[in-house]
């Protein structure tokens, strides 16, 4: 038996984890505001929140795309569909056009004054994106509220009035606490959010005396969920009578720190929290910018830095950006015991990996970058955001004193079965980094690349591209020599 | 009127709650089937064997229906009888429907669609549109649209372009995809609803294939979560559905999943193109002679149509004195294609574009100067012989020269383009001048039904098909308008044929200048016999002076004691008819196919653009940095709904003209599902887009001064392709012009690949 919480209702059900929330909303509950477009996360049309408590006691709500969210991950949560959004009558008399309708949210509102809705498939998505947006952004900029529609698909394509509404909200919003837990109340006042949600805590935490906490115990025949963004992309079929265990219930697991002259980034930290984290941003500034790259928000708000390497894409962001860094795995086995791996080390062949029966990633480590070392990521796909990368490729280049090459390692995606390091950049150590060395580099990438023809181009067009990003990472690190 | 044009969508009121009704979010009745499509995996093959007994007796699975149990015609073909329902034994292209399932839940459906067995015999398919035109597999004729002297025009030309273009298919990618719900009633009916484009045409695809008369089948469209052409012809995924509810007597739902939509439906038609452009020495147009090869699929579906526009509009905005335009309809094992906002206009409106860009390169002068100096004017004569009158394109253009300065824009450009290397800019200025009927003369009619209740609310009946694009405010808008009252009093009711026969699809951007018009005429009926009755009502001999308006009964100026509501239960008493039903059918309108002439369109849409893009060298990427678009909408009804239809048909031309890329696998598989068929997104729209809508415009061949805005806009997307040509070309000119879309990877290659 799964509980959880539905807007106002708490649910109690028997159907399967693995059934995704889209389903269990539209087919069970009958709430069909929550849209199916596409069922592979790339569209936003069923997207809504889903709140997590919180140590402190609070909720946290991210947007997701609910096709691919299992009900078993929102076990003892909090989801909040289109339905869930009506304000009271009292809340904001006045405002109300009809007498039998319910206000219409800030949110809803903006939208509407906007006209930025046109056949209204994408437009509930939209809302819960625009009102997640208002709960869990830090800075409330327009930028960012573009950011948080960077999943949702309109292809009506309005988007310049969708702009419009999110530039209004963003605007309505301005002065709005920077402080999450505090922002709640202020968004019930502003009409953004009805007022049952400051209980949503408390009933929460009551329901969750009488279930107990919720588990994740990885064994051998158990599927575990790492977000499972990909997974239920996958095989949505085959985990709906799976066993499941989900990573989000491992808050042992969501921890980032510093140790060691490593960043620690705990199995269950999801790309977005990292992308945000203030100590990812002190050593790794370029991240925020990079990891936006690897989808949207609302998949982002699910995926894992673990689950995009146990996948073992070829062509996967976060593993080629990790890769360059040299960075390693903790993997724990089912009798507790952990083992200490590099990630260079781990990919075997397609789509296999070192990862054993029972085994789990439990952290991962990233070496801190050391004076005179710089980062850097290349992408190129058709559609900049939320496209897989035709190439990929990060760069870690280290100086020494005299401004000679120390270290240079360079990771590529899709240009050959495994997300693969370029081999063979040891012997340029000591080399001044000039325009010859770039050439030097780039050719080595590019006779290192073996891609194939596929649906994300040619190969000729991959490997020519593998040169080119080459030479991109060396222009980034000498224009930032040049602004020094 | 100028109050009215802010009216808004009043469904968005609804979208945004969640409340409004999809196909699929209508309460499932009880005992509801799923239903689910065994298709061909082949692209051309005979059809030995179908064993679907194992499928059958699946749990939960209650029949798999074949050709064999259609009790009426296998048969869904829309303009030709080429397209049967479900294959018989020729199979054709991969995802022509065999069979269907029906079980008791969606996933039992799909299970069992698994264990259906087939066996074939491969056959050799044809996928190139070029070798199918040399094979003479066609759908109809070739057409020739022939006006002038060509070969002595050619003898006279300064500079001659010739070449070879390519432009490629795109997914319609509505959100909702194709369904329905088809529900038994008393006395073997069937009411189905669908998301559906063609009320009429359904309709009888419905009661044809049923073997039951028309009456018997009523099809209720509340609206669909966008279409975009898609939805208007093939009727398989509303008529399979209708079948087994049929055949069972149990409610039948079926809906398309994501990739089943993208790998068997119809798209944007693929052309290829050949051409020859002759200039003379001041950069006049001499001749233009282009052949099109429409990739069009296996069946004939709505091609034909495509193609005759595509034909009627590869002058583009230009004068031409001497063309020929040729053009074939080519068939090859795709799944057919279909309508696609543009309806062939795009393409066809792509070669002349490119023709002139070229020939530009030859002369040595910007394009800009060039399409400036060959823009259709009063006076000028299109191919078909139609003569300009009260054209727009001259001062669209100069709206948008004086808005931006494009000298100044050129050169800022070029400047530009002289101190980068690694990074390029390039711009294009499209004209837009789009034929406004459908070119199938037949189907410019319509109907309305209004309906005064006795409480003084009214309703509407057309059929017109509301998906997003604001018909339904419109008609609205024009209805309130008529009978002198306000919007909130008028709904407008779902599109039945019930109610509404026979009626045209909702394309080609008529949907409100026909239902509108009809409707117009419907309530001003009313208004007349209403006003006779105020007047006998109030005991005013003179009922000209009686007058409705606000809601209000006037009598001259003076507003009299008796309101709307009050006139109307009144009139109900005394025994006055409440209800009008109008009919409109587009006047002065014919095409003479064999002689390639006549007058096709009731009037022309004109509009001009400017596109500003960057491009990055080294990655082979691009932004859209700047649209500034002028469009010619008359007098607009609902400004906020007509800016929505502009800047969605401009971005969904972008996303034709460079992103969105239809990949084939040697066995003519669409390898490109949802994540890798990707369509613009909210930061690929440019921070800069303005819309300019061109002042003082009228236009007395539609409803109040309006003018359609569905499908020109959509034209101006073709300059992202000429914007990045620009740039492209400003690196190297050794290579003849790329293929659209510009992907990245084109881009990359047309920089980095030796030619």
């Amino acid at each position: 038996m799964l509980s959880f919480m539905v807007n106002q209702r708490l649910i109690q059900t028997k159907e399967p984890p693995g059934m995704v929330l889209l389903e269990f909303v539209r087919d069970v509950l009958r709430l069909t505001g929550t849209k199916e477009a596409c069922r592979e996360g790339e569209c936003g049309a069923c997207t809504v929140l889903v709140g997590r408590p919180t140590e402190a006691g609070s909720v946290h709500y991210d947007a997701c795309a609910s096709c691919l969210v299992p009900i078993g991950d929102v076990e003892g949560c909090h989801v909040l569909t289109v339905e869930g959004l009506e304000l009271d009558h009292a809340a904001s008399a006045g405002r109300s056009e009809s007498a039998v309708l319910k206000p219409l949210t800030l949110v809803q509102e903006l939208i509407v004054d906007n006209s930025a809705s046109q056949c209204g498939f994408c437009t509930p998505g939209i809302v819960l994106s625009l009102t997640g947006f208002a709960l869990n952004c830090d800075g409330l900029s327009l930028d960012d509220a573009i950011d948080a529609l960077d999943g949702n698909i309109c292809r009506c394509t309005g988007y310049v009035a969708i702009r419009n509404a999110a530039r209004a909200l963003s605007e309505r919003l301005a002065g709005l606490s920077g402080e999450l837990n505090a922002r709640l109340p202020a968004l019930v006042e502003a009409g953004v959010l009805p007022r049952y949600l400051l209980n949503i805590p408390q009933q929460l935490a009551e329901a969750r005396e009488q279930t107990g906490q919720v588990e994740c115990v990885p064994t051998g025949k158990v599927v575990l969920v790492a977000g499972g963004t990909d997974l239920f992309v996958q095989k949505p079929a085959a985990l709906l009578d799976a066993e499941l265990c989900f990573l989000s219930h491992r808050r042992d697991l969501d921890f980032i720190k510093e140790e060691a002259g490593e960043l620690c980034i705990g199995a269950a930290v999801t790309l977005e929290r990292l992308r945000r984290d203030p100590l990812v941003a002190k050593h790794f500034p370029s991240f925020s910018h990079d990891l936006a790259l690897h989808s949207s928000t609302i998949l982002r708000n699910k995926a894992t830095l673990s689950g995009n390497i146990v996948n073992a894409s070829p062509i996967g962001d976060a593993t080629i950006m990790l890769l360059a860094l040299d960075a390693g795995l903790s993997l724990q086995a089912a009798d507790g015991s952990v083992r200490q791996r590099k990630l260079r080390e781990f990919f075997l062949a397609y789509k296999k990996t070192d990862l054993q029966e029972g085994e789990i990633i439990t952290a991962m480590h990233l070496p801190l970058l050391a004076q005179g070392e710089r980062f850097s990521f290349q992408k190129v796909s058709n559609r900049v955001t939320l496209d897989i990368a035709a190439v990929n490729t990060a760069m870690r280049l280290r100086v020494d004193d005299r401004g000679c090459l120390a270290e240079l390692a360079i990771s590529a995606g899709g240009v050959g079965p495994i997300p693969m390091m370029i081999k063979g950049l040891e012997p340029l150590a000591g080399r001044s980094i000039d325009a010859l060395l770039v050439e030097e580099v780039a050719k080595i990438a590019f006779d290192a690349a073996k891609p194939i023809d596929d649906i994300r181009g040619s190969a000729a067009y991959k490997r020519g591209l593998l040169g080119q990003l080459v030479r991109a990472h060396f222009a980034g690190y000498l224009q930032a020599e040049v602004e020094r | 009127m100028k109050a009215k044009a802010a009216m808004k969508n009043d469904d968005m009121l609804m979208h945004v709650r969640g409340t409004s009704r999809f196909v699929d979010d209508i309460p499932a009745p009880e005992g509801c089937l799923h239903a689910a499509l065994y298709c061909s995996p082949l692209a051309r093959a005979r059809l030995l064997e179908l064993d679907t007994a194992k499928a059958a007796a699946m749990p939960g699975v209650l029949a798999v229906f074949t050709h064999k149990d259609v009790p009426g015609l296998n048969q869904v073909g829309h303009i030709l009888k080429d397209q049967p329902l479900f294959a018989v034994d020729e199979l054709e292209y991969i995802g022509q429907p065999i069979a269907l399932v029906v079980a008791e839940t969606r996933r039992a459906a799909y299970r069992a669609l698994k264990k259906l067995e087939a066996r074939f015999e491969e056959l050799e398919p044809v996928f190139d549109p070029r070798e199918a035109a040399a094979k003479g597999m066609l759908h109809g004729k070739r057409r020739v649209l022939l006006r002038g002297e060509l070969d002595e025009a050619f003898s006279r030309a300064a500079v001659v372009a010739e070449g070879r273009l390519s432009s490629g298919p795109q997914e319609h990618f509505y959100f909702e995809t194709q369904r329905a719900l088809a529900v038994p009633g008393e006395h073997d009916t069937l009411k189905v609803y669908a998301s559906a484009q063609a009320p009429g045409a359904f309709h009888h695809h419905i009661a044809e294939v049923l073997g039951i008369p028309q009456h018997k089948v009523e099809l209720d469209i509340r609206r669909l979560g966008g279409a975009f052409g898609g939805k208007e012809s093939t009727a398989v995924w509303v008529v399979a559905p209708a079948l087994a509810a049929f055949l069972l007597n149990r409610p039948v739902k079926l809906f398309l999943e994501r990739n089943e939509d993208i790998t068997t439906t119809g798209k944007r038609h693929a052309y290829e193109y050949d051409y020859r452009l002759a200039l003379d020495a001041d950069g006049k147009i001499l001749a233009f002679d282009v052949e099109l090869f429409q990739h069009a699929g296996a069946c004939a579906d709505i091609s034909p149509a495509v193609l005759g526009r595509s034909l009627l509009h590869a002058s583009g905005s230009y004068s031409i004195p001497n063309i020929r335009i040729a053009a074939q309809s080519c068939r090859t094992n795709i799944p057919p294609n279909n309508a696609f906002r543009g309806f062939g206009v795009p393409q066809g409106s792509l070669i002349i574009e490119a023709a002139l860009s070229h020939a530009a390169e030859l002369l040595g002068v910007e394009p800009t100067w060039l399409k400036y100096k060959n823009l259709l004017q009063d006076g000028d004569v299109l191919p078909y012989g139609v003569v300009i009158e009260a054209g727009t394109a001259l001062r669209c253009w100069q709206t948008l020269d004086q808005k931006v300065d494009l000298a100044a824009r050129l050169a800022a450009v070029e400047e530009y383009n002289r101190e980068h290397v690694d990074s390029k800019r390039g711009l294009a200025v499209v004209p837009v001048c789009f034929g406004i009927s459908f070119a199938q003369t037949a189907l410019n009619q319509a109907s309305s039904l209004v309906n005064i209740y006795v409480d003084g609310s009214v309703s509407v009946s057309t059929g017109a098909v509301e998906m997003g694009q604001g018909v339904n405010t419109k008609i609205q808008v024009i209805a309130a308008r008529a009978l002198g009252i306000d919007v909130s009093q008028v709904r407008i009711d779902s599109t039945n044929t019930s109610r509404i026969p026979n009626a045209s699809p909702t394309s080609a951007s008529t949907g409100s200048d026909l239902n509108g018009m009809a409707t117009k005429m419907a309530c001003e009926r009313l208004y007349e016999r209403l006003r006779g009755f105020a007047a006998r009502h109030l005991g005013v001999p003179d009922e000209s002076v009686i007058s409705i308006r606000d809601g209000a009964i006037w009598v001259g100026v003076r507003r009299a004691e008796l309101s709307w509501e009050q006139l109307v239960k009144a009139a109900q008493w005394a025994r006055v008819d409440l209800s009008e039903h109008a009919f409109y059918a587009t006047p002065n309108l014919y095409y003479d196919l064999e002689l390639e002439r006549g007058r096709p369109f009731a009037y022309y849409a004109y509009g001009t653009s400017l596109t500003e893009v960057s491009l990055d060298c080294v990655r082979g990427t691009y932004t859209i940095d700047l649209l500034e678009v002028v469009q010619d909408i008359g007098e607009s009804f609902s400004v906020p709904v007509d800016r929505g239809q502009i800047e969605g048909a401009v971005i969904q031309g972008i996303g034709w003209a460079t992103l969105e890329q239809i990949r084939y696998g040697k066995d003519g598989r669409v390898l490109t599902g949802v994540n890798a068929y990707k369509v613009p997104d909210i930061k690929f729209v440019p921070k800069h887009f303005e819309i300019t809508l061109l002042d003082q415009s009228q236009n007395p061949y539609a409803v109040y001064n309006s003018k359609a805005i569905g499908e020109p806009p959509f034209i101006h997307g073709i300059g992202a392709y000429f914007a990045i040509l620009h740039a492209l070309r400003s690196v190297r000119r050794d290579k003849p012009l790329p293929p659209l879309p510009l992907t990245p990877e084109r881009v990359f290659m047309y920089l980095h690949e030796e030619p």
